[in-house]
């Protein structure tokens, strides 16, 4: 994606407390997300995820480095201006109605009267939410509240989306529905930037995927290069005498075992390669496996191994 | 300008919803209703009596809802987390906090307006005359000293704990009175030292008496009838300086609470 820069984060570095008990959140981390980019943003618990997402809402201070989000340093007025934002938990104003928590908000965001009164019902609707806008928030559920908040973050249709934690608190139904929500905005060309726990959905929506471990970035790739040296498929097959092993299977590596040949291929393209000149060449294929380690596998190796690298040894 | 409403309507709104605003107010009607029916006894002055009571009542339930109220709007906004989606909005903090400080004011005459009908209508009820510009006057200067005691709360709401905060500013609005006379009391027998800090405290602290304008409200009475009154409404410049005053030490607080504000990390 080569669209222009929506959140710009060069060499941030967040720190808590003061003297001999200050803790670095935040280490030294840069970071790009370009127009119409869906991001994921996945980390352990304490790995920073939350205090990076506060820094570009401009609700902690950097202590080193920039925040610029659309071109504004994170915090100003204008650099939230295009924003929607759903914080990691946030209980709303329990004394207030959902139609008028959201009046609060989209006003907030500029909306006039007669565009509230026309988007209220539609958005509440739109996050299972239909008819319970002159309920009050202390009967809302928190799956409920989490729904709300997802309304009052897209209420004025921003050109960002920015979520921490994006599905806490919302039971199965829920995560569809947010699901069906994001797939929309993605498609509608938004950008999006959200932490998650739910790896599933980080696999299923995002572009690109941040790993973030003990405040620094680990990986920072797409999700299909970072799932390629995840997966494995075998392929058993004889070759007829006399014909020469394809070169798309031959890179591979193939070793011979009692006549029979084996190959381990990581590209679910280069798979699909080698089967089909396997095919051409006349070969007899014995038997194919597949096996697919997810996002989670990778993710669960990589904050075990310590050195945040997953053995893998690298961190592009 | 339109942030700084939507922020103070929800303030209001709280206010009213809630149910401990409604005990004070509540509580505060029935010992107004109570001092009324003093009249079975046939007491002397009762109207007076009457004006005297309901006044302070007045001052001082609606001065407690404004400390508690203020005081509590930062601190419950940082627990409950409700700051974080407000914050994300293209607002300022200071869109922010002039909104809550709206919104108290709101309440304050939320209160008033309250108050002021019930005293009004016992007033009516035992035929006594009020003279209407100096209770005008009390009214206003009144906000004025909830103006100050609001952002004093704010203040002090950045600068301790709730409990703290609500309790030093009722502390301070109920011994002030008392503080500024023992001063000026004080001031003749303490050494040098002692008069400079004794200074600073009359500079530095508000004098909320000059905001109190009930016992002239209490005390006003026709001499004769139709004709002139024991006491006269302030002259403009007298209620000029008085908001001058007012306005000073709120815009000292409200300025300081800002500063607090704007740096405090969420």
């Amino acid at each position: 994606m080569a669209g222009r820069p929506v959140i710009e984060i060069d060499d941030l570095v967040v720190e808590y407390g003061r003297g001999r008990k200050v803790t670095r959140a935040v280490d030294g981390i840069s970071l790009r997300v370009n127009e119409g980019e869906c991001v994921g943003f996945i980390g352990a618990n304490g790995a920073g995820k939350s205090t990076t997402i506060k820094t570009l809402m401009g609700f902690i201070f950097p202590t080193r480095g920039t925040v610029r989000v659309f071109g504004s340093e994170a915090g100003t007025v204008e650099s939230r201006r295009r924003i929607g934002y759903l914080p990691e938990v946030a209980l709303y104003y329990p004394f207030m109605k959902a139609r008028e928590l959201l009046e609060l908000y989209g006003g907030l965001q500029g909306l006039s009267r007669s565009e509230l009164r026309r988007k209220i019902p539609m958005l509440l609707e739109e996050v299972g939410l239909a008819g319970k806008g002159e309920t009050l928030l202390r009967n809302f559920s928190k799956g409920m509240q989490q729904r709300l908040g997802i309304a009052q973050a897209i209420i004025a249709d921003p050109e960002a989306l920015i979520f921490d934690e994006l599905s806490s608190g919302l039971d199965p139904v829920g995560k569809f529905d947010l699901r069906q929500v994001l797939l929309k905005l993605k498609s509608a060309g938004r950008t999006i930037f959200f932490s998650s726990h739910e790896l599933t959905e980080v696999e299923s929506l995002c572009d690109r995927v941040v790993m973030i471990h003990k405040g620094r970035i680990v990986t920072e790739a797409t999700v299909r290069d970072l799932m390629k040296p995840l997966n494995e498929f075998g392929v058993i097959f004889e070759m007829p005498n006399g014909r020469e092993m394809p070169p798309a299977v031959a890179a591979h590596q193939p070793e011979c075992d009692g006549g029979r040949w084996r190959v381990t291929i990581r590209d679910p393209a280069d798979y699909a390669a080698a089967v089909a000149a396997l095919t051409a060449a006349g070969a007899s294929i014995v038997s194919t496996a597949s096996r697919t380690r997810s996002l989670e596998d990778y993710f669960i190796s990589l904050v075990r191994s310590g050195d945040g690298t997953g053995g893998r040894g690298d961190a592009s | 300008m339109r942030a700084v409403w939507l922020i103070a309507r929800s303030v209001l709104v709280e206010a009213v919803r809630r149910k401990e605003i409604y005990v004070i107010v509540l509580a505060s009607l029935g010992l107004i209703g109570a001092v009324m029916t003093v009249d079975f006894f046939r007491l002397e002055g009762l109207s007076k009596f009457y004006r005297e009571i309901a006044l302070k009542i007045m001052g001082v339930a609606t001065a407690l809802t404004v400390i508690v109220l203020a005081a509590r709007q930062l601190p419950r906004e940082f627990e409950a987390r409700t700051i974080y989606p407000l914050l994300a909005k293209p607002i300022s903090r200071t869109t922010f906090l002039l909104g809550k400080l709206l919104g108290v004011m709101l309440a304050a005459g939320f209160c008033f307006t309250l108050f002021s009908a019930v005293f009004l209508a016992g007033t009516l009820y035992l035929g006594s005359g009020l003279h209407a510009g100096l209770y005008a006057q009390y009214l206003y200067l009144q906000m004025i000293q909830m103006l100050v005691l609001a952002t004093m709360a704010f203040l002090l709401s950045l600068l301790m704990n709730l409990d703290a905060a609500i309790t030093l500013g009722a502390v301070f609005y109920a011994l002030s009175s008392v503080l500024m006379s023992a001063v000026s009391y004080i001031y003749d027998w303490v050494g040098a030292v002692g008069k400079v800090v004794l200074l600073a405290l009359t500079i530095l602290l508000p004098q909320l008496p000059l905001f109190d304008l009930s016992e002239k409200t209490v005390h006003a009475e026709r001499v004769t009838l139709g004709g002139e009154w024991t006491w006269t409404a302030l002259d403009a410049p007298t209620m000029a300086m008085l908001t001058a005053y007012g306005a000073v030490f709120a815009a000292v607080y409200f300025g300081l609470s800002l500063l607090l504000f704007r740096r405090k990390p969420l």
